[in-house]
């Protein structure tokens, strides 16, 4: 974390001068009136304000902090009301949590933190004081979690205690959500656990009564029995309870889910044994309930956790946003909280740092890895004048950038809102599912009251066991959990690719789609012009004129600039006199020679008329020449995505018919077509044309999955099954795509595809192989062929599998 | 056989100390990251004690 300071101020630089306050290290008047005596040594001070930080520290018998710390701080102002006003902003926006009786806790973002003697103090300064009863600071993350007795209210004196050392404390966030999430966890695992244990148990009590039914002795079946009932009780009250709270929850809903037949088997089954159990008459199917109960949660745990995941790829982003940044002032650095960063602030980020907004580098060079956000794990080389999305991270070297666009408008906040919006609606095979899962348990209790009729009439001692075996063999899993497990993991398996979801039927429709077009060449180009050919003409050589070139659009920062960039000299020849104009090209001195780089007419001003060029007419051409005459042509041109051709044979090998639609000229667009390798092209179309395109194939049964650029052709993407969007992550907020697909690697485009059909294939085996299961083991059930141990055995594995299955979507 | 009155109940009792124990273990959040612990001990602790 040193490496996010400019310089490090040593003690003896701080100490040694006169001149300088003690406690900042500001230098002051030759003769300041604020003077204290710290450690047998009469200081001097800037202000009365760092003498009061140095007078409190010393009082509290801190004074070492001055031979420890590595940078001077900043006293931060103490302002009256100022804290209270903040802690009963936290106290309402429930950042400040009651934890016992007359306890809080808040979770602060500390600023000012620089090294760990600032840790060292904060901790023990706070630690003194009588109310705190627990505060541990993070210098990584430059957060402080805090626990004092008293209310929420006295949040206030906490601040103002950390703000008389010379730092300052918010109270912030702690993402709510993922406390919400590590509860929950944290209660399936505990109800998981303890069904686990008491099943182990209690099988090792029901085992020798299988084993020697004959010749246990009556006493010591009852004991066994008692035992096994004594370790069930906590499997029925507290493990399974989810299973009767969400089965009385979907009833009341009159939507009955598959927690009901569960929750009646365990019930019914445990009420049996406890009844057997007390009078000393009859079976007991302790072994059974638990097992059941044990092996349902084991499925429910992992299909938690893998959702859990899935929301995390992006959400983790989110936590790991740097939470301070250093912000410069004219010469100074201030370490400011994030979130407080405003458009045009400059902001230093050190090597290896993260970004902390969103914002255009101004000084220095590096390179930067967005992976984060494009899922492009290649470090991408930034120069000044190129875009730094938050939560990049700087990967060789130290940058200053602009800002524009800090704490909930950055990319980053746009694409975790979105990401969570579809996360929140359910798509429609989830719906269906749940639907199905709804009709399959009402019919099943309609077999197991005929069953328990039936048997009640024929023989009444095995109506029980067999009610109990065709209320827990069926499973309704691959409905009801593993659809929505499918679907969350395949968001996930996306997400690390850089392709979000953004609607939630997308990834279905996606699955579904035979027919893809691309709605224009950008889509498949780089979208800025590359040199495709030079033409040589006068006196130097082509790297001399490329060297020219360079140099003159790279003072001018032209849009052009760009083509010629990896052709600069080396060194670059020294430009003066730099005139840009508009629409023309660049002009300008090198070595006293007037040169001109542009438009063919306009460059020929200076020198001889200029000679024809010799190139296809959609092409972008640019002059060069000097006073003396003509020198170069160069045809610029908007180059194939490295990734277009191996895109569009994947399509092909998915057996997708693959069209592009553009509104450029018909020679772009044959010449793109012919290089991407797509047979089927329309050129000069407009927006509308594309539309009637898309309506057209849909009448004839194909369903289309359109890719562009999210901005144009709303009415043709709007028309489409399914509609992607490529683009860098800082225009997201503007698409109105289905799919987003980040970063410039368009053969991710194919993978996601891929994954999309991966996905409904699973979906539909996980259906299949319930109904093939169920129609089997039902009736074997419901004619007492299958026992409730094996029952319960039966539908914890057929879950099992079934979320297994789910699951293999999150590898490979 | 009759050392099994006693066996029995003392397994039940042994069975719930276990679980008392993994409650508490739970609940002191010492299952909340079942992949960082194993990393932390590459990383250098920065701050002063």
């Amino acid at each position: 974390m040193q490496a996010a300071l400019p310089e490090t101020v040593h003690i003896d630089d701080l100490v040694a001068p006169e001149a300088m306050c003690f406690h900042c290290g500001e230098t002051h008047s030759a003769n300041p009136q604020w003077r204290h005596v710290v450690e047998g040594r009469e200081r001097t001070f800037c202000c009365a304000g760092c003498l009061a930080v140095a007078q409190t520290i010393d009082a509290a018998g801190l004074a070492p902090y001055y031979r420890q710390r590595t940078t001077a701080v900043r006293p931060a102002g103490i302002d009256e009301g100022k804290y209270e006003r903040e802690a009963a902003q936290a106290a309402a926006g429930g950042l400040v949590v009651a934890v016992a009786p007359g306890r809080h806790e808040a979770a602060l973002l500390l600023e000012g933190l620089h090294c760990g003697a600032c840790v060292w103090l904060i901790e023990t300064w706070l630690a003194r004081k009588p109310s705190i009863e627990e505060i541990s600071v993070n210098f990584a993350t430059r957060r402080a979690r805090v626990r004092w007795r008293g209310d929420a209210q006295d949040l206030a004196s906490v601040l103002r205690d950390i703000a008389v050392i010379g730092y300052r404390a918010y109270a912030y966030d702690p993402v709510r959500r993922e406390a919400l999430l590590r509860r929950e966890t944290r209660a399936l695992m505990l109800r998981m656990g303890v069904a686990l244990l008491a099943s182990m148990q209690v099988m090792m009590l029901a085992v020798p009564v299988y084993l020697a039914q004959d010749i246990v002795e009556p006493e010591l079946k009852s004991l066994l029995d008692w035992a096994s009932f004594a370790m069930t009780l906590p499997v029925v009250a507290y493990s399974a309870a989810p299973f009767f709270t969400g089965a009385w929850r979907s009833l009341r809903a009159r939507m009955p889910g598959m927690d009901v037949p569960v929750a009646i088997g365990v019930a019914g089954a445990f009420a049996a044994s406890a009844w057997s159990t007390f009078t000393g008459r009859g079976d007991v199917y302790y072994d059974s309930v638990t097992m059941f109960v044990a092996l349902l949660l084991v499925a429910r745990f992992c299909e938690h956790r893998a959702r859990a995941k899935a929301a995390r790829t992006i959400e983790s982003v989110a936590r790991e946003l740097p939470s301070t940044a250093d912000r410069l002032r004219g010469s100074a650095i201030d370490t400011v909280a994030a979130d407080s960063l405003v458009d045009g602030d400059l902001v230093r980020v050190a090597a290896g740092a993260s970004v902390p907004a969103d914002g255009v580098v101004v000084e220095g060079a590096s390179s930067v890895e967005e992976a984060l956000l494009t899922g492009e794990s290649r470090p991408l080389r930034k120069l000044v004048g190129d875009p730094l999305l938050a939560g990049s991270i700087n990967r060789e070297s130290p940058l200053v950038m602009r800002v524009t666009a800090a704490g909930r408008s950055t990319t980053l906040a746009s694409l975790a809102r979105l990401v969570e919006r579809a996360a929140d609606a359910r798509p429609r095979s989830v719906r269906l599912a749940e639907y199905a899962a709804a009709w399959f348990v009402g019919i099943l209790l309609i077999v197991a009251a005929g069953t328990a009729l039936y048997w009640s009439a024929h023989d009444a001692s095995r109506m029980l066991p067999i009610v109990f075996s065709v209320l827990v063999v069926s499973c309704p899993c691959a409905l009801s959990l593993a659809t929505p497990a499918a679907m969350a993991t395949a968001a996930g398996a996306l997400g690390r690719l850089g392709v979000v979801a953004v609607r939630p039927d997308a990834i279905e429709s996606l699955a579904r789609a035979d027919h893809v077009v691309f709605d224009k060449t950008g889509t498949l180009t780089v979208g800025r012009p590359r040199l495709a050919a030079l033409d040589v003409q006068g006196r130097l050589d082509r790297e001399a004129c490329l060297a020219i070139a360079a140099a003159l659009e790279a003072g001018a920062s032209h849009p052009l600039e760009e083509a010629f960039r990896p052709f600069g000299g080396i060194p670059p020849p020294d430009v003066h006199d730099i005139v840009a104009v508009p629409g023309e090209g660049v002009e300008g001195r090198i070595a006293g020679r007037r040169y001109r780089c542009g438009r063919p007419s306009w460059v020929g001003e200076i020198a001889y008329p200029a000679p024809a060029p010799h190139a296809p007419d959609e092409a972008i051409v640019v002059a060069l020449a000097d006073e003396r005459g003509w020198l170069a042509t160069f045809v610029l041109e908007d180059a194939l995505r490295e990734g277009s051709g191996p895109l569009v044979r994947t399509l092909r090998e998915l057996r997708m018919t693959v069209t592009l639609l553009s509104g450029d000229r018909a020679p772009v667009v044959r010449r793109i077509a012919e290089q991407a390798g797509i047979v089927h092209w329309r050129a000069e179309l407009r927006p509308n044309d594309k539309g009637a395109f898309v309506r057209t194939r849909q009448q004839e049964g194909a369903r289309i999955a359109m890719i562009g650029d999210g901005l144009n052709d709303a009415p043709a993407l709007a028309q489409a099954d399914v509609s992607i969007a490529m683009g860098d992550a800082a225009a997201l907020t503007r698409w109105t795509a289905d799919i987003v697909v980040l970063g410039d690697d368009v053969r991710r485009i194919g993978d996601a595809f891929a994954i999309a059909r991966r996905t409904l294939a699973i979906v539909r085996e996980n259906v299949g192989w319930a109904v093939a299961y169920n129609v089997v083991a039902i009736p074997l059930a419901a004619v007492g062929l299958v026992s409730p141990f094996a029952a319960s055995i039966g539908m914890a594995v057929s879950s099992l599998v079934v979320i297994g299955n789910a699951l293999r979507l999150a590898k490979g | 056989m009759d050392i099994l009155f006693l066996l029995i109940p003392l397994a039940v009792v042994l069975a719930f100390l276990i679980g008392a124990a993994f409650v508490w273990s739970v609940r002191s959040g010492q299952f909340d990251d079942l992949d960082g612990p194993a990393q932390r001990v590459l990383l250098d602790d920065d701050t002063l004690h």
